[in-house]
């Protein structure tokens, strides 16, 4: 594995920690999928029995890609030189020349997976932390009395503009303007941070369930935010949407988005949201991720360089420092330790 | 499934286009939640008022809304 720098962790993502990473669906029974998270590739294979593993997309032999190889049903064979490769990452077999060496050791890395409200996530150990951190699901997702839609994009920019805007509530206030669910609420307001014992909630100081007013970052093994926002009364009884979002750190460029958007819903009343999220809301909503990727993929990329920031953004600047800090200190934990000057 | 970047689907909850039936009823049931009320009576009376009725042309029961809303929305 090579070395990573801290700048390095800080524009493709932190390491020891999960991540979602694609869909659930973006890999069906049989089949496998090439993907790139945390500026590196990797090969999702799923099993008929829709078991699901991540490999490393690279074969152990000459390092050619395995997503150009075949699905054996429950291994890999890399199109190069044929060799197989079981869902653990062992060697099973090398046509070429049966008995080597290589048949039988694991040389594949493959990482832990979990499958969570129609996403896969994934543990993306350094060397070190290999053993996958304990995961604390978002209980909006494992909530029997709360029903969600995943909503899952893909945007052109750095990962922490995606968290960035989630610990920006007032931006709904202006960008969301003009949304069926953030017309309303003041564009002025005071804002401060509540600490609690899983990250912080970054909230209006004098208004509640309006607009976009309050947002919790939350860190329980994968990093997630949660936040609230009301409905207009079409959308029938229930009370307000709730948005669970979670970022992939695709590369230093690229951001996969995931959004939960759930509502405590039972019965007909869940039944009819779902209907009508299917057949009008769903595109309303959509319409407003849109503004934020318009928005993202515009700013400039020295844009978190040259700024004036104001009291809004408090929750930006501690997610900053935060995750700078994570950064630095993966970084130097990456660092070879120096050998003993030699005596003369 | 593709996997072409980017990945921009606007609409990742359908398993098909809403036939006009379905349009028809959703719009319907937006006006009657934004005009009478969030209740089952409430979606029940205002379907009806609005003629906008289930697919065998029966005019609604609670019971039968449930039925349908579910078939609809599960």
């Amino acid at each position: 594995m090579t070395t990573l720098t801290a700048d390095h962790i800080y524009a493709t993502g932190l390491r020891n920690q999960w991540h979602p990473v694609v869909p659930s669906r973006f890999v069906a029974p049989g089949a496998m999928r090439k993907v790139t998270v945390l500026g590196e590739e990797w090969l999702l294979f799923r099993r008929s029995d829709s078991t699901l593993s991540m490999l490393a997309d690279r074969c152990p032999h000459r390092g050619a890609p395995l997503s150009l190889g075949k699905h054996l049903g429950d291994r890999v064979s890399c199109w190069y030189h044929g060799l197989e490769i079981e869902t653990d990452g062992t060697v099973s077999s090398v046509p070429g020349l049966p008995g080597c060496n290589l048949e039988g050791k694991k040389l594949v890395r493959s990482l832990p997976v979990r499958e969570v409200g129609g996403a896969v996530l994934a543990y993306f150990g350094d060397e070190e932390h290999p053993e996958p951190a304990p995961l604390t699901l978002p209980e909006p997702l494992t909530d029997p009395g709360t029903d969600s839609f995943l909503c899952y994009a893909e945007w052109n920019g750095p990962w922490r503009y995606a968290v960035e805007n989630l610990l920006d509530p007032m931006h709904g206030a202006f960008l969301h303007h003009e949304s069926h669910t953030m017309f309303d609420g003041d564009t002025t307001a005071k804002f401060r941070i509540r600490e609690t014992g899983r990250g912080y909630f970054f909230e209006k100081t004098d208004q509640r369930g309006v607009n976009f007013d309050w947002v919790e970052l939350c860190r329980t093994g994968v990093d997630w935010v949660d936040l609230s926002i009301p409905y207009p009364p079409s959308a029938g009884p229930g009370g307000p949407f709730g948005i669970v979002g979670m970022v992939c750190p695709v590369d230093e460029n690229r951001t996969g988005v995931f959004f939960w958007r759930y509502r405590k819903v039972e019965g007909w009343q869940r039944d009819s949201w779902r209907f009508l999220y299917r057949t009008l809301i769903e595109k309303r909503h959509w319409e407003v991720l849109e503004q934020d990727r318009v928005m993202l993929e515009a700013m400039p990329a020295d844009a978190d360089q040259r700024e004036n920031l104001y009291q809004h953004d408090l929750g930006v600047v501690r997610l900053r420092r935060m995750y700078r800090a994570e950064a630095e200190a993966q970084g130097a934990a990456q660092v070879p330790a120096q050998a003993p000057a030699p005596r003369h | 499934m593709t996997t072409d970047w980017p990945y921009l689907d606007v609409h990742q909850s359908r398993t098909h286009e809403p036939t006009p039936y379905e349009y028809r009823l959703a719009s319907a049931l937006e006006e009657v939640f934004t005009h009478e009320g969030h209740e089952l009576a409430d979606v029940v009376r205002g379907l009806n008022a609005r003629q906008v009725h289930s697919p065998d042309g029966a005019p609604w029961t609670e019971q039968s809304f449930r039925d349908e809303i579910n078939r609809l929305g599960a």
